[in-house]
């Protein structure tokens, strides 16, 4: 017989609130890809204003996943999930922000016209940082252990493209310094969205395992 | 951190034991680590009162009682032939759910067991009845009132007074069985950093059906479940309390602590 039903299913409201906040990040990624790939102010500034819904979420489960631990103890595979669930949206809460730090970018950016090696390199950054967001997001909805430990492998090409921004921009000679400063700033933010998506799959491990993950 | 040695006070091995023909737990083995709070835990009739009652031999006093295994206590096996279970008694004292203070006075309470082993002197007596009840945590409610019945105190008075009275006869070990199942909260946390403030001098194995009551006082839990009615109380799981509470090896632990049976 289940005796803390109510308590199990207010837990499943917590984690159902995560996904839908997952959801909305991973799309927000997204689209910062387009706009920056057509260098749209008009979509930039939908991402701006849209992380109103983002923090609401953490928000939301913060206050309830405090609550959950004030008033029902919970303890094993319930605590841990709740602990990395509200770490888990934190990291999301971030992951958001950069996408308005790059969005803010995209703004300034304005006219310039974008050479084809930033272009394709910026895309295969947001592409990546994508794929891995959604790889973490997976390892946490299928407690998969291994998955969540490939994001640290996957890690590594996304730095060594951000890398190449800082030593790579020098054969651009003809583009103006603003422009090579704020493209190596995108870069950066996507490499930062990356690391929150390994960050996320060491919580997923510690959910999983019980054992912390440094 | 590199964990201290733990020295074993008690060590059960291959316990079982059988009311009659009924077989009420089997093969229970675990430590007792000195100068620490172990919890036994689990769903009602898991048998996990049962086996306290085992390591002082109280089951003896019930009719058709039989064990089979080893409880040992410093090396010897208290089911050895011709082991002194009125010693053992003294030794391994016992806490029950109930407070049960003799219709004495406060003082023949706590006075009583050193009384009976032959101490007489007026003021070794009185060093023993303050000092336990310093070690229960109740001296200053009733350093006035030593003269009047212990049956008058509340509740969770007379639960400490139990406690004093236990102490006075200098045990090694303490079982507690229930001890807060008739008190109330604040009282529950009393005797719950009485408890804490007692492992400087004690070992203690605390049965209780509050689950946060043994993550909250206790260094290490054993958790019993009986896996079909009929079937005999069996150890699931024991280990350290912070790993028995974050994150148990065995489902059924993980399925009981959570709540999804019991």
């Amino acid at each position: 017989m289940e005796i803390r039903k109510t308590f199990h299913q207010q837990l499943e409201d917590l984690y159902l609130d995560l996904l839908k906040m997952a959801n909305i990040t991973v799309d927000t990624i997204e689209k910062a890809r387009r706009a920056f790939a057509n260098l749209d102010a008009e979509l930039a500034r939908e991402i701006i204003d849209g992380d109103d819904v983002v923090d609401d979420y953490v928000k939301k489960i913060d206050e309830n996943g405090v609550e959950m631990l004030a008033r029902q103890a919970p303890v094993a595979i319930d605590l841990r999930t709740i602990i990395v669930i509200m770490r888990l949206a934190t990291h999301l809460e971030r992951v958001a922000d950069l996408c308005v730090n790059i969005s803010k970018a995209i703004q300034n950016l304005g006219d310039y016209k974008l050479s084809p090696w930033i272009s394709e390199n910026i895309d295969e950054m947001f592409k990546r940082a994508v794929r891995m967001l959604v790889t973490a997001v997976e390892s946490f909805k299928e407690r998969d252990e291994a998955k969540a430990e490939s994001l640290v492998e996957m890690d590594d090409t996304v730095d060594r493209i951000n890398r190449s921004f800082l030593t790579g921009t020098d054969r651009e000679s003809e583009e103006e310094v603003d422009l090579v400063i704020r493209v190596v700033m995108v870069a950066r933010f996507i490499e930062r969205i990356a690391d929150h998506a390994v960050d996320i799959g060491e919580e997923v491990r510690y959910m999983v395992t019980g054992h912390f993950v440094t | 951190m590199p964990e201290e040695a733990l020295e074993n006070k008690m060590v059960i091995k291959d316990l079982s034991m059988y009311y009659t023909d009924f077989k009420a737990i089997e093969d229970v083995t675990f430590d007792v680590p000195a100068r620490r709070i172990t919890a036994l835990i689990g769903p009602s009739g898991c048998g996990k009162s049962t086996l306290v009652r085992c390591l002082n031999r109280m089951n003896d006093l019930i009719e058709g009682v039989r064990v089979e295994g080893e409880v040992v206590l410093d090396s010897e096996n208290v089911y050895q032939q011709g082991f002194d279970t009125i010693g053992l008694r003294r030794r391994v004292g016992m806490v029950f759910q109930r407070p049960n203070p003799f219709p004495k006075s406060i003082y023949e309470n706590v006075a009583y067991g050193p009384k009976l082993v032959g101490i007489k002197d007026k003021e070794e007596l009185d060093f023993i009845v303050e000092d336990s009840l310093k070690k229960a945590a109740l001296w200053h409610e009733v350093k006035t009132i030593l003269r009047e019945s212990g049956q008058n105190l509340s509740g969770g008075q007379q639960q400490r007074l139990c406690i004093a009275r236990v102490i006075a006869v200098q045990p090694e070990v303490i079982l507690f069985d229930e001890p807060c199942s008739a008190i109330d909260p604040v009282a529950t946390q009393l005797i719950e950093d009485l408890m804490a403030e007692l492992k400087e001098n004690f070992t203690m194995v605390i049965v209780t059906h509050n689950m946060q009551q043994a993550a909250r006082v206790s260094d290490f839990t054993a958790f019993m479940l009986v896996q079909e009615q009929g079937q005999p109380g069996r150890l699931i799981e024991y280990g350290d309390t912070n790993t028995m509470f974050t994150n148990p090896s065995d489902e059924r632990t993980e399925r009981y602590i959570t709540g999804r049976f019991g």
